[in-house]
């Protein structure tokens, strides 16, 4: 009854591929990699995505890593996260813009990102799209490319 | 009296998403990030049936479509859809039919918003100018063309139109607009939104505008328009198991008109130019509860008040209304049925002599209940709908009914085939069984006053119709689809104005305690003495050629036979009404994203001539060009009927007709 759509219904599956797509348009420090040999999606409290998450990352790379989705009921340990996914589980965005902690935060709605979070998913007109705390995540060390920047609805200098 | 929610016209017939099969995630891997923005990921509906394999002639205007056409009042965005004859009598009044029959108070189309109903049984129909909210809040609107009785209710004879406005969880944030031009001379719009962000959500709005007169050939600018509205909306929700809604608005307005007046003393009948007066409000609760995944309940109450003091009568209407619906699914069977009580306690306030309600105290009541069974004689093929409704009112003998059976043959993803037969009454009001109307025919050679007065009619019966319709549906390609939908309509029963008997000399009249001249009277009623068919066809193509770029069109073709049956004592109703609605309309829209930041919409529409009147026929255009230049702020300019200085579009008032003029205005939006 919300408008938050049902797990596996097709608002997620744009979200799950969207957040498939950000990784192609923002660079993660070296150090932000952790040494482990994966790429972690980390999702923090409940998984609203279903099975769609791990289809849409199936077979794909990140920065030569092969993708793995965590799923947190705790906050994560410094490095073991490169996106982490907070969603409607915190009143308020964690992990955000802290220096030197390149962790890509994604959330919903539009005051997400601008509580600090990096990225939030905002339902516009019946499609998903998203507001972009620029100033978060480079203070983080992330470099996000303007091809992600003109798609955003928002972005927070 | 019942919600979208239930009925399900989902998606608006564009090319549908849903026709997109998105199940496999490849398919999405695929689309750039621009695309998938581009995907509609939510219906509007909560329990969607697709607007495509639907069984009737449903458009839904989105509230995108509202912001993109600029309208500023729900009259002006009910010209979207077609079939639906929106004629603008002058600033304030509309003329809004479906499938013929429009007049000020179409007495066929029944209206709705978030579950309440907004048709009055004062005049069986619905004043418009009363009728508002933030349009940005205005998630859809439900347009049904032809009858609608068994689900929604009595008097949805030749439509329904359904306002439904956003959850409050759709709404978060700041929004404000503010702006103005020569008609629109100035307006604002606020409205914030929050929540807990995990099961409650609120909002509260607030709007005023003022608006010019249009063009009066005899300087008699009196249509000028204030307003100031003002409500909020919860909801609470409990996932998958239920929620619960609170909603509510209050409005206050001056809106200018020129009405008929008559009366027993000299000048007999006459104009008044003169401010309606006009406040309200309402409360709306609706309860929801999903018992399993295949029996939901709903309870929904309303409580408005309208108090309406226009220059010749004055009336002050208590509505309490409480409707139970269930929806269950067994097997191959969808059913729903629902009861409905609405008592309403009014008091009709004299102000002219001439137009008496009595007993000028009383209570309206509607009485419902309804059955439907929609069938699924071959899974995703064919779909049968049985339905009826029975209706008791305080206006009708004995109890009606509204039987309806509808079908729908999916003949594969791209073409759907729908056909349906309908009765559907229209329910008697208190103009034809407690009014007394008077007017001048003349004067004797003597000077003795001849006057005419139609007399309340407690025989007054229900108007009657049956209704064919068929329809076919088809998507052309990937991008363009088309909506074809006919019908033919026969009317019995229907309003007519009777002689029922001889002139005789009168020194006292019904209802009227002041002194009187004495008078030679007619004595007239409204009867049901008209015959009429009807019968249409509407095509709406719309066409994507690419996903920044959307046209779309209709035509709507419509005759009329209104005539007299064979014992009928009717004196010039039936051309009247036949006159009023326009055999041929066309409407082209254009929305053009240039860019990400830059929109231009332009519209072209064609109305042919009115007998009534009688009113020339009238092309005109519009535009609309929007500036986003961030996600919060929008600039945006609007034009409307740009082709002429003015043109005519209704007979509504008395006098010359008015001229509805070309006009613009800016406006300035902030979201946050």
């Amino acid at each position: 009854m919300t408008s938050v759509g049902a797990p596996g219904s097709l608002e997620y599956a744009v979200k799950a591929t969207y957040l498939l797509k950000f990784t192609r348009f923002i660079a993660w420090p070296q150090a932000a990699l952790g040494g482990g040999e994966s790429f972690n999606i980390c999702i923090l409290g409940p998984d609203p995505f279903g099975a769609t998450l791990s289809q849409v990352v199936a077979g794909e790379q990140i920065a030569g890593r092969k993708i793995e989705i965590q799923r947190l009921e705790r906050d994560p340990a410094p490095g073991a996260c490169q996106v982490l996914y907070i969603g409607e589980h915190e009143e308020r965005p964690r992990f955000t813009g802290e220096p030197g902690r390149a962790v890509l935060t994604i959330g919903e709605g539009s005051d997400f990102a601008r509580n600090g979070g990096m990225i939030g998913f905002v339902i516009e007109n019946r499609r998903v799209t998203f507001d972009i705390n620029w100033r978060a995540a480079e203070t983080s060390g992330l470099k996000l490319s303007s091809g992600l920047l003109t798609v955003a609805r928002t972005v927070i200098r | 009296m019942i919600w979208g929610c239930f009925l399900g016209f989902a998606a608006r017939a564009d090319v549908p998403e849903p026709l997109r099969d998105f199940s496999d995630p490849g398919v999405l891997k695929k689309l750039s990030l621009e695309e998938l923005a581009q995907i509609e990921v939510t219906t509007p509906s909560k329990a969607p049936v697709r607007a495509f394999d639907s069984s009737s002639a449903v458009f839904v205007i989105t509230g995108e479509d509202i912001r993109r056409w600029g309208a500023t009042s729900i009259p002006e965005a009910l010209r979207l859809a077609p079939g639906v004859e929106v004629a603008r009598i002058d600033a304030n009044h509309w003329s809004i039919g479906i499938r013929g029959f429009g007049t000020r108070l179409t007495r066929s189309v029944l209206v709705l918003i978030d579950g309440r109903t907004v048709y009055t049984p004062l005049f069986d129909g619905t004043y418009w100018e009363v009728q508002d909210t933030l349009l940005e809040d205005v998630d859809r609107i439900e347009v049904v063309r032809g009858p609608g009785a068994t689900v929604w209710g009595p008097n949805a004879v030749n439509g329904v139109i359904n306002i439904v406005t956003k959850s409050a969880s759709e709404t978060r944030g700041t929004f404000v607009s503010l702006g103005g031009g020569n008609e629109e001379q100035g307006f604002v719009n606020a409205r914030y939104g929050g929540g807990n962000g995990k099961n409650f959500d609120y909002r509260f709005y607030g709007k005023a505008f003022t608006r010019d007169a249009e063009q009066h050939p005899d300087n008699a600018y009196f249509d000028d328009w204030r307003a100031i509205q003002g409500g909020f909306r919860m909801d609470w929700s409990d996932t998958g198991r239920g929620a619960f809604t609170l909603q509510g608005d209050i409005y206050k307005e001056e809106a200018g008109e020129r009405v008929q007046a008559g009366a027993y003393t000299p000048p007999y009948e006459y104009n008044i130019d003169d401010n309606e007066f006009l406040s309200g409000g309402n409360i709306l609760a609706r309860w929801q509860r999903s018992l399993s995944q295949r029996n939901t309940i709903q309870v929904q109450g309303y409580y408005d008040r309208t108090n309406r003091h226009e220059p010749n009568l004055g009336e002050l209407r208590n509505t309490f209304d409480i409707d139970f619906l269930q929806n269950l699914q067994l097997g191959r069977h969808k059913i729903s049925w629902g009861l409905g009580a609405r008592f309403e306690p009014v008091k009709d306030i004299q102000v002219v002599t001439g137009l008496t309600f009595l007993p000028s105290s009383r209570t309206d009541y509607l009485l419902t209940a309804f059955l439907q069974d929609e069938i699924e004689l071959v899974p995703k093929r064919l779909a049968l709908t049985l339905g009826a409704k029975a209706l008791h009112t305080n206006f009708t003998h004995g109890i009606g009914y509204e039987p309806s059976v509808r079908l729908a043959w999916t003949l594969d993803q791209k073409q759907t085939v729908w056909a349906a037969f309908t009765h559907t009454l229209r329910t008697p009001s208190d103009v034809e069984e407690n009014f007394y109307l008077s007017g001048l025919a003349g004067f004797l050679p003597d000077g003795t006053p001849y006057m005419g007065r139609f007399n309340a009619n407690s025989r007054f019966a229900p108007e009657q119709m049956n209704g064919y319709e068929l329809g076919y549906r088809r998507l052309f390609g990937k991008h363009v689809l088309t909506d074809i939908s006919s019908y033919f309509n026969h009317y019995h029963d229907l309003f007519d104005q009777e002689i029922t008997g001889g002139p005789f000399f009168e020194t006292g009249a019904t209802g009227v305690t002041t002194p009187i001249v004495p008078h030679y009277l007619l004595p007239l009623e409204f009867g049901n003495g008209l015959l009429a068919y009807t019968k249409g066809i509407e095509v709406s193509p719309e066409w994507r050629p690419t996903g920044f770029w959307r046209l779309r069109g209709s035509y709507s073709y419509l005759h009329m036979n209104v005539y007299r049956a064979p014992n009928s004592e009717d004196f010039g109703t039936a051309p009247g009404i036949q006159g009023a609605s326009p055999e041929h309309q066309i409407f082209i829209q254009s929305e053009l994203d240039v860019s990400k930041k830059i929109q231009v919409d332009l519209t072209w529409r064609r109305v042919s001539a009115l007998l009534a009147g009688p009113v020339p026929a009238y092309s005109t255009a519009d535009a609309r060009i929007g500036w986003r230049p961030t996600g919060q702020l929008e600039l945006s300019v609007v034009g409307r009927n740009l082709l002429q200085p003015s043109h005519i579009e209704d007979a509504g008032d008395p006098g010359p007709l008015v001229g509805i003029e070309r006009s613009g205005y800016a406006q300035l939006t902030w979201r946050r």
